[in-house]
């Protein structure tokens, strides 16, 4: 996972969104209508466009105050089967999860334990909760006929679906919220007790609360207390980060360094003292007075060095519309820790050519506009290099980043608890859309589904589809294992091979079409931004998951709403 | 009833009622339904319950609370107002249920078995309001298989079987016998009934039965109920023969 912080392309989700939507319903119609031709003749497709008729006015003539009795109807029900109980189970956890977290860790992992373990176990407490009521609403309802005392007030079938929607959205909210509040000032509870502020009254509340973001504490040598850097601890980091490419010991360029021998190629080495490097391009946009670099890099030795040393580092800011190359002063870096630098908008170096110390504007003079298809905007060039020879340092595009001002940690933490209530909304959406076609368990197997493989299967679906996941579709997998045959084993070239694949093309085009249908839930879980220490993007978090929940709650209200309007509420 | 409201789809023909498709929504702000069961929400009470409804008429908060509160009174559930339906009897779901169909003030009443499951005090109050709502000018329309009830509160009654109607009528029109006359006296001795029978053969008639009119167990069962209320505590005391 990334942290990113690109800008959501609304009108392309929105274009790509009506493409979609607007195809599947065209489909949908054009089928109806041959279907109905078919079988009733010219009266079918008549009957189908009143319906279409019917479902436009019954959309336009929605009812807010209808909505929001079968809304409250939704909460009151909620609230006396005593759904909310779920906040028991939550505060018994969150009362003994400190015992299992280990306090032997750096602060920023306990921190970053405390925010997933908070944040996970508000997700998995919510989501049981409000797939069981959403699934079982309406079949409820049904099954002992109190919808038929609604069905037959001026009540539309819409209105029905978006009540109990926003209702259980409503119950959600409510859970999410509480919990989340709890769950922070657990959070906060966590750290260790000698990095607490010793603070009290008014200033205590308001570093509770993130509103103290730069404080920091002297150390009390009379009561033996340390210096104390909340700001480690409590803080949103907002990373820009940018492209990354190598060059190696002959100065030629190539997208990868070395490789070290370590099967995780997350990261690539450039060797120390040579011309090798690695050249970052940042894309900046407003000139500001200084700007906060911070990395974190791995070291790989291949003899000791200097004993108590580690490895020494350069940035060298680079300009090569104008041929300029600026060096900063080397410095060591921290290993398995972040490493801040700071380059002010004056940069002073010593050139080499000119025999002279020269000072240049860090805007003016290095930020150059990048012809690159890719970038095609301003950027800083910043090129990465190892000063010790015979030592290699090792770097991700993620490893190094423009840190920009931080924001509050419960700003961040918060929008991390929006992101698991606006999950609980999509899961409401897709629950009581599904309840209405079919009954409770299934709609809840359904709608599990749908959540399990949006959380974690969808990778593992788009690999099948693609053709990336050895072993072939699910026919000549079962294949495979009846005749314990090596996925890397080629198939014979038969008839009945011939027909088993395509039979497998067939069923993997269904996958294929569930792949699109099904959204990629994980980026509702916003919970590694702020574990990490980074603040949760507007646009590739928020935004994104935000259009992503109103994208399906749309479909899911028509197909609400025409699932109720054509089935039989009466018929057994 | 049921294809009325829209809760099941003809399989052929139309429905229209007030003049509106059966799958027309709006028709529904004239109607009042009393379901079966009264398959109400149980977890709210009766004043929940009426507000819940009345928001579905898009009523005014006002509005819900006065018609709330005149609709318990006129099924009698004050002192059970604020109880959750859960602990209701099956008279009291009934009557809440009935409340909940006249929420809207509705012009046609469609009643389902209405006195189904009640106990005879239960259901003489369930006919006691059709009738009220009769007089007050509503069209009630009710389905019942318990038919001295049918008898007692209708007017007209269609009968339907095997899906087909095979009588539509006024109720006295449909059960008067035609070939026979009926007299009702004060009690008359031996000789009298001699003379109204000579009487009768003038006129080539025949006196087929006479004796005591009886009255129904449900009247039978009401006067006593009636007698305990007003003299608590009288009880059955039984006469020296049946001592011995």
């Amino acid at each position: 996972m990334t942290f990113d912080r690109d800008p959501f392309a609304l009108l392309t989700g929105l274009r790509d969104w009506l493409l979609v939507f607007g195809g599947f319903v065209g489909i949908i119609f054009s089928a109806t209508i041959l279907v109905a031709l078919g079988i009733y003749g010219t009266s079918g497709p008549v009957a189908v466009m009143s319906r279409v008729w019917q479902g436009l006015h019954d959309f336009t003539h929605l009812s807010p105050k209808r909505i929001w009795a079968i809304s409250r109807l939704t909460i009151l029900e909620a609230w006396r089967r005593k759904a909310l109980w779920v906040f028991a189970v939550f505060a018994f956890l969150m009362m003994f999860a400190g015992w299992f977290l280990d306090s032997e860790l750096r602060v920023d992992m306990q921190v970053k334990n405390a925010v997933s373990f908070a944040l996970t176990t508000v997700l998995w407490l919510t989501i049981p909760v409000l797939l069981l009521l959403s699934c079982w609403g309406i079949p409820e309802d049904i099954r002992v006929r109190s919808l038929h005392t609604v069905v037959t007030k001026p009540v539309r079938r819409n209105e029905i679906v978006m009540g109990r929607i926003l209702g259980f959205s409503a119950v959600s909210a409510t859970i999410v919220a509480i919990m989340g509040v709890v769950g922070y000032v657990w959070v906060l509870r966590q750290v260790p007790e000698d990095h607490q502020p010793r603070l009290s009254g008014w200033n205590r509340l308001c570093l509770a609360v993130g509103l103290l973001p730069n404080i920091s504490i002297e150390a009390d040598p009379k009561n033996d207390l340390p210096a104390i850097d909340v700001s480690a601890k409590k803080f949103c980091r907002m990373p820009v980060y940018g492209t990354l490419e190598f060059v190696d010991r002959e100065g030629a360029i190539a997208t990868k360094g070395i490789n070290t021998g370590d099967i995780w190629e997350f990261r690539s080495y450039i060797e120390g003292g040579t011309k090798a490097s690695a050249r970052y391009k940042f894309a900046v946009n407003d000139p500001v007075d200084q700007l906060k670099l911070e990395s974190r890099f791995e070291a790989f030795r291949t003899h000791k060095g200097r004993i108590g040393q580690s490895l020494l580092v350069r940035y060298v800011l680079v300009n090569p519309t104008k041929s300029l190359r600026v060096p900063l002063p080397s410095f060591e870096i921290k290993e398995f820790s972040l490493n801040e630098q700071f380059i002010n908008r004056e940069v002073s170096y010593y050139d080499e050519d000119l025999k002279d110390t020269r000072t240049v504007d860090l805007f003016k003079d290095l930020v150059y506009f990048d012809e690159d298809e890719k970038l095609k905007r301003n950027v800083l060039q910043i090129e990465v290099q190892c000063l010790d020879s015979g030592q290699y340092l090792g770097m991700a595009r993620t490893d190094f980043f423009i840190r920009l001002p931080d924001r509050s940690f419960l700003m961040g933490y918060f929008k991390a608890v929006f992101g698991i209530w606006l999950l609980t909304v999509f899961i409401v959406s897709i629950g009581v859309t599904a309840s209405t076609f079919v009954k409770g368990p299934v709609a809840t197997m359904l709608t599990f589904s749908v959540l399990i493989v949006g959380q974690g299967f969808r990778d593992f679906m788009i690999k099948l589809v693609t053709g990336e996941q050895k072993g072939g579709g699910p026919i000549e997998s079962w294949y495979r294992l009846v005749t314990h045959m090596n996925d890397t084993l080629a198939l014979p070239d038969t008839v009945g091979v011939q027909i088993m694949q395509g039979i497998d093309k067939v069923l993997l085009s269904g996958l294929w079409l569930t792949q699109h249908l099904i959204p990629d839930l994980s980026s509702f879980v916003m919970s590694p931004y702020v574990a990490n220490g980074f603040d949760v993007p507007w646009g590739m978090a928020m935004f994104r998951s935000l259009a992503m929940t109103i994208g399906y709650l749309i479909p899911c209200v028509l197909i609400g709403y025409y699932s109720l309007t054509l089935r039989e509420l009466e018929a057994k | 009833m049921k294809l009325l409201l829209g809760l099941l789809f003809p399989t052929e023909g139309e429905i229209t009622i007030l003049g509106k498709p059966a799958s027309d929504v709006s028709k529904n702000e004239w109607i009042g339904y009393l379901p079966e069961e009264s398959y109400l929400y149980r977890f709210l009470n009766a004043e929940e319950t009426l507000d819940f409804y009345g928001r579905l008429f898009d009523m005014s908060p006002q509005q819900r609370k006065e018609r709330s509160n005149q609709l318990i009174e006129l099924v009698g559930l004050q002192n059970a107002r604020k109880r959750q339906l859960k602990e209701y009897s099956k008279g009291m779901t009934r009557r809440i249920g009935l409340a909940q169909a006249l929420i809207n003030n509705p012009d046609l009443i469609l009643l389902d078995e209405p006195t189904s499951g009640l106990d005879p005090l239960g259901s003489r109050d369930m006919k006691d309001l059709i009738v009220k709502l009769k007089n007050e000018g509503k069209t009630v329309v009710m389905c019942s298989h318990l038919l001295a009830d049918v008898q007692d509160v209708c007017d007209r009654i269609a009968i339907l079987y095997a899906g087909e109607l095979k009588e539509l009528g006024r109720v006295e029109d449909l059960l008067k016998e035609q070939n026979e006359t009926e007299l009702l006296t004060s009690k008359l001795s031996p000789a009298a009934v001699a003379d109204v029978e000579a009487a009768l053969a003038k006129h080539n008639a025949k006196l087929i039965r006479h004796g005591h009119p009886t009255n129904s167990l449900e009247d039978l069962f009401l006067k006593t109920v009636q007698k305990s209320q007003e003299r608590p505590g009288q009880r059955y005391v039984p006469t020296a023969s049946e001592k011995s």
